[in-house]
């Protein structure tokens, strides 16, 4: 497996980030009211235009891959869709009749229409008036409780997934008339005006649900939440009992954001620092290893426990780095740091000798998205950007459940 | 201050669609006196397992379905105090092993009264720090520190 590649766009972190069609550009936002727009050259990403039209923080950003536009969301309750002129991007503004901050935003598959969360317990299902030449919205509103985190597009653009500080995860309908045609029948339902309820799921010891995303074939549905879970739901038909939950209770910390890269595996990140690969199918799911090399070579988690203890053997606190380093300087005289002891056991703690984490990402990772797909549509390569300002490209390898085979196709001679 | 005292205005009141704790999750199928019930049950089956050492078989008892919402006070605290009874009365060396024949959910449970015992000491609970520090420290290498996340974001309080 190929190294990951990692460009430091921020000091600080990234709130939004979108690759643009051909994956040359990529628009993210350093935390601020701005978006900026950086053009890739060789190994460095330089800065060529500046979005600035919010007035408050931007929490999200889309990049239609075909139509070229870009659509950002803020917490001054706006959106912008931004279209590509001789002159550098020009913004038109979103009419989303929301009165709290908007917190994440997609386009749909066909990219006619694009879904905005907010804190206003409301989903904005926008379109595009041609006779009133703007772009009005259409509101989902029941039975969201609280602040949308995340939302997702059914690849049949209708159906809309959203993750809630209710601790619900829901999959509704946003079928504007006039704009699409009927839809065929999914495991969702058959009969879906806009609205409509087509599920409500809950992760077994509740916490927000921090991002949710349809499987490449939109049959199942994935969401990860603040109980440190990863969730599977498999629909069984409208109105029925899901025929397939399945809840992956993970010994690290939560993940944040997750993505799938084909109907049976998909990669979750988060508080965790690190890329991490599921795979199962709708009869179980299971970890199946980390992207991170240098975590992965470790141990099986990375997270620090809490007893700061770095083999399974134990030793508690007198055998953590810092002790272990002053250690060596009075009994020895030696300044530098002991090594990290390769092969230690559960929980190692992550930290290097020289206080970065083991991890590529410094701090929590915010977001992850596909980056490239191979022929057959599964994706090879993840995008990750994180607090730390870091964005980084991941190869996943696409090797079957389980196979040793696909991890074999990877070594390089 | 009172340019402060805008902030002591109870907002909720004026939203006709609060979202109260209690929306968060579902409560309790057994109801307060079928949980109640069962608290007492499994309290002397508890009792009787320890007399005879079957600590594994007791902390499995009274993890599985444990007491918790509003309203269950009673069993709460008879449960409680049964837990606390059979953390007092494991030898160190034994805990590993009890907490891996755990199941996930009966971990949580665990970490969750192992939190509340600490919330508990000096307040005429019959429980010692150290233990429940070496119970914490035993759990979080099996279970990892995403059972901690998970005691700290359930609403079902235990």
């Amino acid at each position: 497996m190929s190294a990951p590649e990692v460009f430091q766009l921020s000091m600080g972190p990234l709130t939004g980030v979108a690759f643009g069609p051909d994956r040359s550009q990529v628009a993210v936002s350093p935390n601020n009211n701005e978006a900026q727009i950086y053009s890739r050259s060789g190994d460095s990403w330089d800065l060529k235009q500046t979005l600035s039209e919010h007035d408050k923080l931007i929490t999200s950003i889309s990049w239609a891959p075909n139509t070229n536009r870009i659509v950002t969301c803020s917490q001054d309750r706006n959106a912008y869709v931004w279209t590509p002129t001789a002159q550098g991007w020009k913004p038109a503004l979103v009419l989303l009749r929301i009165n709290r901050a908007a917190t994440c935003v997609k386009w749909s598959p066909k990219e006619d229409k694009f879904a905005v969360g907010s804190g206003a317990r409301t989903i904005a299902v926008c379109s595009f008036d041609e006779e009133n030449n703007w772009w009005v919205s259409k509101h989902v509103k029941k039975p969201l409780r609280s602040t949308v985190l995340s939302i997702d597009w059914h690849p049949n653009n209708v159906l809309l997934a959203a993750g809630a500080a209710d601790a619900k995860a829901y999959v509704f309908s946003a079928f504007i008339k006039g704009i699409d045609a009927k839809p065929e029948p999914t495991v969702w339902g058959d009969r879906l005006p806009f609205g409509t309820i087509c599920g409500e799921f809950a992760s077994p010891n509740g916490g927000w649900v921090h991002d949710v995303a349809f499987s490449p074939s939109g049959d199942a549905l994935a969401f990860v939440s603040h109980d440190s879970s990863v969730n599977i739901v498999y629909p069984s038909g409208p109105g029925e009992p899901p025929a397939a939950f399945i809840s992956v209770r993970c010994p690290s910390l939560p993940y944040l954001s997750l993505t799938f890269t084909n109907e049976s595996q998909l990669v979750a990140a988060g508080h965790d620092c690190q890329p991490v690969v599921f795979s199962g199918s709708s009869s179980g799911w299971a970890y199946s290893h980390s992207l991170d090399e240098a975590a992965a070579s470790g141990s099986r988690a990375l997270t620090p426990n809490a007893t700061g203890t770095r083999s399974a053997s134990g030793g508690g606190r007198l055998n953590s780095e810092a002790f272990n380093m002053f250690k060596a300087a009075d009994t020895r005289g030696q300044t530098k740091a002991p090594v990290s002891g390769a092969g230690a056991g559960a929980g190692a703690i992550p930290v290097g000798s020289d206080g970065m984490l083991l991890t590529v990402h410094q701090n929590s990772i915010t977001s992850v998205e596909p980056y490239e797909w191979n022929a057959s549509g599964e994706v090879v390569k993840v995008s990750t950007v994180g607090k730390d300002g870091r964005l980084v490209l991941w190869p996943v390898s696409g090797k079957a459940p389980g196979g040793i085979a696909g991890r074999m196709a990877n070594l390089q001679m | 201050m009172s340019e402060y005292a805008f902030r002591k205005i109870d907002i909720d009141a004026l939203d006709e669609d609060v979202l109260l704790p209690s929306d968060l999750f579902d409560p309790d199928p057994r109801g307060p006196d079928g949980a109640l019930a069962d608290a007492k049950r499994k309290s002397t089956d508890v009792r009787n397992l320890v007399s005879k050492g079957d600590i594994a078989g007791a902390l499995n008892s009274i993890l599985t379905d444990p007491p918790y919402g509003d309203g269950v006070d009673e069993a709460k605290k008879l449960t409680t105090s049964a837990l606390l009874l059979i953390l007092n009365s494991t030898r160190a060396a034994e805990i590993p092993g009890i907490l891996k024949g755990l199941g996930p959910d009966q971990q949580d449970h665990l970490m969750a009264y192992l939190y509340k015992g600490m919330a508990a000491l000096g307040h005429g609970q019959d429980v010692s720090g150290s233990v429940l520090l070496t119970w914490h420290e035993k759990l979080t290498e099996v279970a990892g520190v995403g059972c901690i996340v998970r005691v700290m974001t359930d609403r079902r309080i235990l």
